[in-house]
């Protein structure tokens, strides 16, 4: 078959060796042998073989709609059962007043995003296995029990989210839940990433049905909520923004779409063209995040419906009532497909965390026999949460309760995680972050540290007034202390080799995880392990009152 | 998408096949699985055993055996109260040495390819 076999002679087959190596991507660590090869995307594939510059805008188009996937999936994936319960709610009891807080998320989760994306194509490894390297077992073992008990929960609400929407349709929960749990536990059994992906393409493409419904929504009075914006903030809405932080930011985005970028096979070669999906993906969670706020402020504003928010599926039925039964219709299939895009995303990073941590095999390349843990653990926990929405009596309140506190105590954590990771040149070489962006990711980390503690705090002490004055003064205080330590974090670990020009020598990739250096003792290594356990510390003993309350009243 | 060619005919393997062989070799792609297989060449060894032996880290030679073992390179025994790790079966042992005298043409093994100068049938 071949034209010249290669040589068994010592040089012949250092020749080979050569000739079959040249692509760095192939000598690239990765945890599992299906996360090396071509990149076989919805809408394109790039051979692993090609590592030279495009020229063309054709060419970098067809590469940008290839490597498109991870960022998309995973932000849009973001206007969940939950986001999007939490921006009706904003929209129908605060009219447009919350509107620029949602942008303000959209900076802060490009930011994250960005980061974890990088890392997934510099390393190859997935988050968790990152965490397990450069932290120890301690902190590994915790972030993934904590992102397991989280993911789980968040599973749950998603499926209560698929029981609305479908229930406005007249389906019995009964019927819906378990087929919508069938088709999620089917759809990556085949071990067919393409399939995959063109399904989740067409949840995404659904769950942009509420722009038309934001552009069609009228309103019969003034915009509602914006000359109100100018004056001070009601006292009381604190919550409601801490709440809608809490759904838009949470920590299995960082794992899930370090992971996908692993199992999608992009390499540090099509790192640009990565940093453009994310891109794509934020405009597409604010655009839809935005719309399904817009339509629910327009079309209640004036309404007795108005500050009158108890769940989604009574805001698809105002929305029929108010505006026709289309309108009630495109929130559902909004719904629908938000509920079942972040249920297949908060399972896969479970299912990914699991493997890469345990070094069994874990990849949507792979079907079923071929990877028993990873589609095993993936089947359990959507069967799981399932059944836990179908038992009657479970309170499901208690469920989004302990969704916002266990993921206000996880995302400082995977925060602080992240931007010492990003730090670390062992990891990251030449691809470490630069200085500006070290001051805007740690602004964002300790403001998120605070805004979570009051998550926490508010979640489990309902009566307490947080007031603004109380938010607004430690949060500003904690983002400009953030900018600042972010101004002096500098990257340690071993000097790299330059990332590569143009046309000049491959990408720069991580070497095998375990020949890595220990990671350097640096202080800021130091003083964010120690904020941490601080932090950690304070939500427990927060925790442990709320339980001595409980037991006591 | 993956049809069987027919292990005969033209030497070719069906692309499952190429794709657990792939797999299994790519369990031996880092050298410090090749070095726990290297020490189980001699005999069923513990954790402890392996640990002492190659001077890693507990939690690194747990881990690579438990990749070892999802690839059917390395099995569990329960010697008494203790739990020892073997090799798979007599293949992998053959795999190694293989290896081994490929990759260094002084070491005994199984019988080498033959130079070039030794038989004109290098090539087919």
């Amino acid at each position: 078959m071949t034209p010249s076999r290669p040589s068994p002679a010592r040089g012949g087959r250092a020749g080979v060796t050569r000739a079959a190596f040249t692509a760095p991507e192939d000598r690239r660590s990765v945890l599992d042998r299906a996360h090396r090869g071509d990149i076989v995307g919805a809408l394109g594939r790039i051979p692993s073989q090609e590592t030279g510059p495009r020229r063309s805008l054709r060419g970098h188009a067809a590469a940008l709609l290839a490597v498109l996937g991870p960022g998309v999936v995973v932000l849009v994936a973001d206007n969940d059962a939950g986001g999007i319960s939490t921006y009706a709610q904003a929209g129908q009891d605060y009219g447009l007043r919350f509107v620029w807080l949602l942008l303000i998320l959209a900076g802060a989760l490009l930011v994250n995003q960005e980061m974890v994306g990088r890392l997934g194509a510099v390393t190859g490894a997935g988050h968790a296995r990152l965490i397990y390297e450069r932290f120890g077992r301690r902190w590994g073992a915790f972030a993934l029990s904590d992102l397991l008990v989280v993911n789980f929960l968040i599973i749950v609400t998603e499926f209560t989210g698929v029981s609305f929407a479908l229930g406005y349709f007249g389906v019995s929960r009964y019927l819906s839940v378990p087929l919508a749990a069938l088709a999620l536990i089917v759809l990556p059994a085949g071990g067919n990433f393409r399939r995959w992906e063109r399904a989740v393409y067409v949840l995404v493409a659904a769950s942009l049905a509420a722009v038309p419904l934001a552009v069609l929504a009228h309103h019969p009075g003034p915009p509602p909520g914006l000359p109100a914006a100018r004056h001070a903030l009601p006292e009381g809405t604190v919550l409601i923004v801490v709440a809608l932080i809490g759904t838009t930011v949470a920590p299995w985005q960082l794992f899930f779409q370090q992971s996908s970028v692993v199992d999608k096979r992009i390499t540090a070669r099509w790192l640009g063209y990565e940093r453009a999906d994310t891109v794509i993906g934020t405009l597409l969670f604010a655009v839809g995040a935005v719309a399904v706020l817009t339509a629910c402020a327009l079309a209640f504003s004036a309404t007795p419906l108005h500050g009158t928010f108890t769940d989604a599926g009574a805001v698809a039925a105002g929305l029929a009532r108010h505006l026709g039964p289309w309108a009630g219709t495109l929130f559902a299939v909004t719904l629908l497909s938000g509920s079942i895009l972040g249920a297949i995303s908060v399972t896969l990073s479970a299912s990914y965390a699991i493997g890469d941590v345990n070094g069994t095999r874990h990849s949507l390349h792979r079907p079923w026999r071929d990877a028993r843990v990873f589609h095993g653990s993936y089947a359990a926990l959507v069967a799981l949460a399932a059944a836990v929405v179908l038992i009657p009596g479970v309170p499901l309140g208690l469920v989004t309760t302990g969704v916002q506190v266990l993921a206000g105590v996880l995302l400082p954590g995977a925060l602080v995680f992240l931007l010492l990771l990003c730090n670390d040149r062992a990891v990251l070489g030449p691809w470490v972050n630069p200085r500006w962006l070290n001051v805007i990711a740690s602004s964002v980390t300790a403001l998120f540290l605070v805004l979570s503690a009051l998550l926490v705090t508010g979640t489990l002490f309902p009566h307490m007034t947080i007031s603004w004055p109380m938010t607004a003064l430690p949060a500003l205080a904690a983002a400009v202390l953030g900018a600042v330590l972010g101004a002096r974090l500098v990257p340690h670990g071993p000097a790299s080799p330059p990332r590569s020009s143009r046309a000049g020598p491959p990408a720069w990739t991580m070497p095998p995880i375990e020949t890595l250096p220990p990671p350097a003792a640096s202080r800021s290594r130091m003083a964010g392990l120690i904020a941490l356990r601080a932090y950690l510390l304070l939500a427990a003993v927060v925790v442990i009152i709320k339980v001595i309350e409980l037991i006591a009243g | 998408m993956t049809r069987p060619l027919g292990r005969e005919g033209a030497g070719q393997l069906d692309a499952a096949l190429a794709g657990r062989l792939a797999d299994t070799m790519f369990a031996l792609s880092t050298p410090s699985r090749v070095l726990i297989l290297g020490c189980l060449l001699a005999g069923p060894r513990s954790v402890s055993d392996l640990t002492e032996t190659l001077g890693m880290e507990q939690s690194a030679v747990s881990h690579q055996l438990r990749v070892l073992r999802e690839h059917h390179l390395v099995r569990a025994e329960r010697a008494g109260r203790r739990r020892l790790y073997a090799l798979y079966d007599e293949h992998v042992s053959v795999l190694l040495e293989a290896g081994l005298s490929h990759v260094d043409p002084g070491r005994p093994g199984p019988a080498r390819y033959p130079e070039p100068g030794e038989e004109a049938g290098g090539a087919s």
